[in-house]
């Protein structure tokens, strides 16, 4: 097990190699950088544009340098935790993100809490009393979630609130609260606010959850070791609960791997349609204005959390499973 | 526009009879007699510079009182900028009649256009209540413009004439002296833009960051910490008055940044040692504060329905109105209806400098211009695509200019097929081939594509109905989309035939505003980039005017920056907009398309009507945004 997780993190530092490198070249594909879509921007609005000023910042960012030289200076920093500087903001990355990742997390987390509270039922139920009314109804209500394209719905949803409620359309809190300290109204005006882009984005993640619990279930309730459990009088709650659900749950915590990443990075369309305060927007219009750094350092930051938590979704795998222990042993 | 005699007359009178009480029965502004009080602040009459601007209001104005905090949405942190737009005192500015007249400045004296005496107000002060000096100017001009460090190519290109930089003379603490041997005519209105000339720097507070004045050590420390590899960036990083991002820099601005970004809400305090006030003693401007929320630019027009924000233009288009009407009975807030001032609001740009040889040459012939002009069916395009709310025209001078004649907008824009095909066949692009597209002399049949920035469906809309008019004459259409910065460098390589754009930038100049715009001037004309290049760096890239119009345009241009009357540059621009009317370089469609503009209903003394662009007007700028000011309910 321990050489297990030892080469698998060592196979770790090749594999984020190539990605820093993918990253990097994606970034500087589309023609021109940052300063010249600066100056295109600035140019669009009728703004003067200083050709000195702009050779200067040329020459301040390091953008006049061969883009080996930069990915190599970008790297090296990443290491020693210097995430470069963000030209759109003039702030060094880690304070532009820093920022907005609390918030980030707590839309992620509660969206996420939401999506279990909601799908975990209704999959058990619709699994159990396959083909019933019951099943065929909230399957349906599931694939309209599925279905209904997210930004539309939180438009939908943003235009109502406002109309009927009278919330302020968009952001996570009301605007005199923004960057004011702490306070009960804070978190009132949050809670108010917070609920559309949970139901917006968890509408999608809950179907599909439900679909996967539905036919993983499905899967082991048709087997012999159910049969023979309710032969001998277990009860029919009892042993859901003791053995098919377990077995069912090994695809909710292979999820993991991917949890990690949204957590940070938030629903980045909705994020922008609903002009949520999160980290996905800032990736959105980084990588539009050829922010590099900025859109680097964080699609790193994500492609880290993603070869992390695909690390501890398996390890945590090994250990729930001993089908999947086992059968690692016997390759030995 | 023009007031009465009357009017103006007893205007005068009162102006006069305040201004002998300037300083006499000032009112202290509300909030910040706490301040006062306690000693953090002077009072009123020691913050206020000793000769204070009088606010001129115009007759559907009225004097306010102080209070309020003004809501804006914003579609990005970087537009914070909008504020020193919107604040829009300047050195010297432009009045609603776009005059010039000292703002900043007591007064000034140009002479022949070359010598400029600059005369500060005795006892101005900066937002953090240090003297405004001559020393300031010299700080800009001898530490950061002629720095070699910090300003690597010189000073600003706008000082440079033939050459010749300026020379620059602190008469003493209140006056200093540009003079060049030939006349400057950009200088002053460099000083009046959206975006002005920054020749004044806040001295005491940037020499910290300047290795002339600093310890190494220090600047080291600063550089550390900035994440800057030279003491330069940390200088250019806290001195930038235009973009506010840093609230430690003292500015004479209405408003200043309080709010060091990554924020997403900005406030902006009033300015305690402005230097306007009103005729009743109130120092200006009466708005205590600018709350600016960044929001989604696409959200922007719901917020605004919703309420969330008290003056609002930024991010509306005309395609919102109907929704803002309707939210506008639900909310307290009315929707207006201003001009945009550009000289056209969509324009072609046939690529003079095309790779294309065959497309070359007809692009360069000015029959081929005017024959597309004639095939395109403008009024059409206004009923479709504008309700009719704008006018047909050719990209030029605006009808409310002073340079205005009815022929810039009117010449070659009639539909007339008959005679776009006559046209067309005078060229010799008689063969057509089954579909009835005409055929070039090389056999291929006559397409054009034209490319689009990709940003906007009313591009494309306009194109489509093009397409269906110049079939009729024989010409298919395709329109290509792309992003904003491959659409510009196929132009600039000469890849792209014709481009879709927004017409001149100033559709309202003076006789004062350079004309360059008319001219290959710079690369970012798409309708000639080279010729434009060429002009820009003085030959070293691009490629000659080949066409004798166009060399005569550089050569009007050059006479426009030498003349030293009047009379001579409102002859110039005639005759530059004369050639560009009868060479139809761009073929323009409509211009006049109203902005929508969103005012709270407690806000007053926002015009009815008006100009919403940067140039010259500054959005709200020429509008005074310091004499807005709340009703009681808001205060």
């Amino acid at each position: 097990m321990l050489t297990y997780i030892l080469r698998r993190i060592l196979t770790m530092i090749p594999t984020l190699l190539v990605i820093s490198m993918l990253v990097f070249v994606i970034i500087q594909l589309p023609p021109g950088d940052y300063l010249e879509s600066h100056i295109a921007e600035l140019q669009s609005q009728g703004e003067s544009v200083d050709e000195n000023k702009i050779a200067f910042l040329r020459e301040e960012y390091g953008l006049d340098k061969p883009m080996l030289q930069q990915y190599g200076q970008w790297l090296f920093g990443m290491l020693q935790g210097d995430f470069g500087y963000s030209f759109e903001y003039d702030l060094p990355v880690t304070e532009v993100v820093g920022d907005r990742l609390f918030l980030t997390v707590i839309i992620s987390i509660t969206t996420i809490l939401f999506t279990w509270i909601i799908a975990f039922p209704i999959g058990i139920y619709s699994a159990t009393h396959q083909y019933s009314w019951g099943d065929y109804g909230l399957s349906t209500l599931g694939f309209l979630g599925l279905a209904t394209p997210n930004f539309l719905l939180a438009l939908v949803m943003l235009y109502f609130a406002n109309v009927y409620f009278g919330t302020s359309i968009g952001g996570l809190m009301d605007a005199e609260y923004i960057d004011a300290p702490w306070s009960t109204d804070k978190i009132i005006s949050i809670l108010e606010h917070l609920w559309i882009p949970v139901v917006v984005i968890g509408t999608s993640g809950t179907a599909g959850m439900i679909r996967r619990l539905r036919a993983n279930l499905l899967d082991e309730l048709q087997k012999q070791y159910v049969t023979t459990g309710r032969a001998k009088g277990l009860p029919p709650g009892k042993l859901l609960r003791k053995y098919p659900l377990r077995v069912a749950l090994n695809f909710f915590v292979a999820d993991i791997g991917n949890l990690l990443p949204t957590v940070i990075s938030g629903a980045e369309i909705v994020a922008v349609v609903m002009s949520l305060p999160t980290t996905g927007p800032i990736l959105l219009s980084a990588l539009q204005s050829q922010d590099m750094y900025l859109a680097g350092s964080f699609l790193m930051f994500l492609a880290l959390l993603t070869v992390f938590g695909v690390l501890v979704s398996d390890i945590a795998l090994a250990m729930l499973d001993p089908r999947i222990r086992l059968g690692g042993g016997a390759n030995k | 526009m023009k007031m009465p005699y009357k009017a103006i007359a007893l205007g005068a009178f009162l102006l006069q009879i305040s201004a002998v009480n300037a300083l006499d029965g000032l009112v202290e502004t509300p909030s910040l007699t706490a301040q006062v009080q306690s000693g953090e602040l002077p009072p009123v009459e020691n913050r206020l510079p000793r000769e204070p601007q009088l606010a001129q209001l115009r007759p559907d104005q009225t004097a306010g009182m102080h209070g309020g905090e003004l809501r804006l949405l914003m579609g990005k942190q970087k537009d914070i900028r909008q504020i020193v737009i919107y604040g829009y005192a300047r050195l010297v500015g432009y009045t609603p009649e776009l005059d010039l007249k000292a703002d900043i400045l007591e007064s000034y004296e140009a002479f022949e256009n070359r010598v400029f005496t600059l005369h500060l107000r005795e006892g101005h002060k900066w937002s953090d209540g240090h003297p405004f000096t001559s020393e300031d100017f010299r700080y800009y001009w001898e530490d950061i413009a002629n720095n070699p460090e910090l300003s690597k190519g010189g000073p600003d290109k706008l000082f440079i004439i033939d050459g010749e930089l300026p020379k620059v003379e602190y008469l003493d603490k209140y006056t200093v002296r540009y003079s060049w041997s030939m006349p400057n005519p950009y200088f002053l209105p460099a000083l009046a833009g959206a975006r002005p000339l920054y020749i004044y720097k806040p001295a005491h507070y940037l020499r910290q960051f300047h290795a002339r004045y600093q310890s190494e050590e220090v600047l080291q420390q600063m550089m550390d910490e900035a994440g800057k590899r030279k003491w330069t960036g940390v200088h250019v990083n806290k001195d930038r008055p235009y973009k506010a991002t840093n609230p430690d820099l003292p500015t004479l601005q209405p408003w200043v940044n309080s709010t060091y970004p990554p924020a997403e809400r900005f406030i902006f305090k009033r300015n305690p040692f402005y230097h306007r006030m009103d005729q009743n003693g109130r120092q200006l401007p009466y708005i205590d504060s600018i709350a600016i929320n960044i929001a989604s630019s696409k959200l922007v027009p719901a917020k605004t329905g919703a309420y969330e924000s008290d003056l609002q233009a930024r991010y509306l288009r005309m395609d919102n109105y109907t929704f803002l009407k309707s939210s506008a009975k639900r909310n307290d807030f009315d929707v207006r209806l201003w001009q945009t001032g550009k000289g056209a609001h969509v324009a072609l740009y046939p690529n003079l400098n095309t790779n294309d040889p065959a497309y070359r040459e007809l692009m360069r012939d000015v029959r081929f211009r005017r024959a597309l002009s004639l095939a395109i069916h403008r009024f059409e395009i206004n009923q479709v695509v504008y309700f009719r709310l704008v006018q047909e025209s050719n990209n030029t001078v605006l009808a409310e200019d002073k340079l205005y004649k009815p022929e810039y907008q009117f010449d070659g824009i009639e539909f007339d097929l008959e005679h776009a095909n006559q046209l067309l066949d005078e060229l010799g692009l008689t063969q057509r081939d089954d579909r009835g597209v005409r055929l070039l002399p090389d056999g291929r049949p006559l397409e054009i594509l034209i490319q689009t920035a990709g940003e906007s469906t009313e591009q494309t809309d306009i194109l489509e109905l093009i397409h269906d008019s110049w079939l009729d004459a024989g010409i298919k259409l395709y329109s290509v989309p792309s992003t904003r910065e491959v659409f510009r460098n196929r132009i600039f390589s000469g890849d792209a035939i014709m481009s879709i754009w927004s017409g001149l930038e100033n559709g309202m100049p003076t006789p004062e505003n350079s004309p360059s715009d008319l001219a290959p001037t710079t690369k970012y004309q798409y309708q000639w980039p080279q010729w434009g290049a060429y002009y820009e760096s003085s030959g070293k890239s691009g490629e000659a005017p080949e066409l004798p119009a166009a060399r005569e345009l550089v050569v009007l241009n050059d006479q426009w920056a030498r003349a030293r009357t009047r009379e001579e540059r409102i002859a110039i621009w005639h005759q530059m907009l004369d050639i560009n009317r009868e060479q139809m370089f761009t073929i323009g469609i409509v211009n006049h398309v109203p902005h929508p503009v969103v005012v709270s209903n407690q806000l007053y003394n926002v015009p009815a009507k008006g100009f919403y662009d940067i140039s010259p007007g500054s959005y709200f700028g020429i509008y005074k945004p310091d004499t807005f000011w709340f009703d009681e309910t808001r205060r």
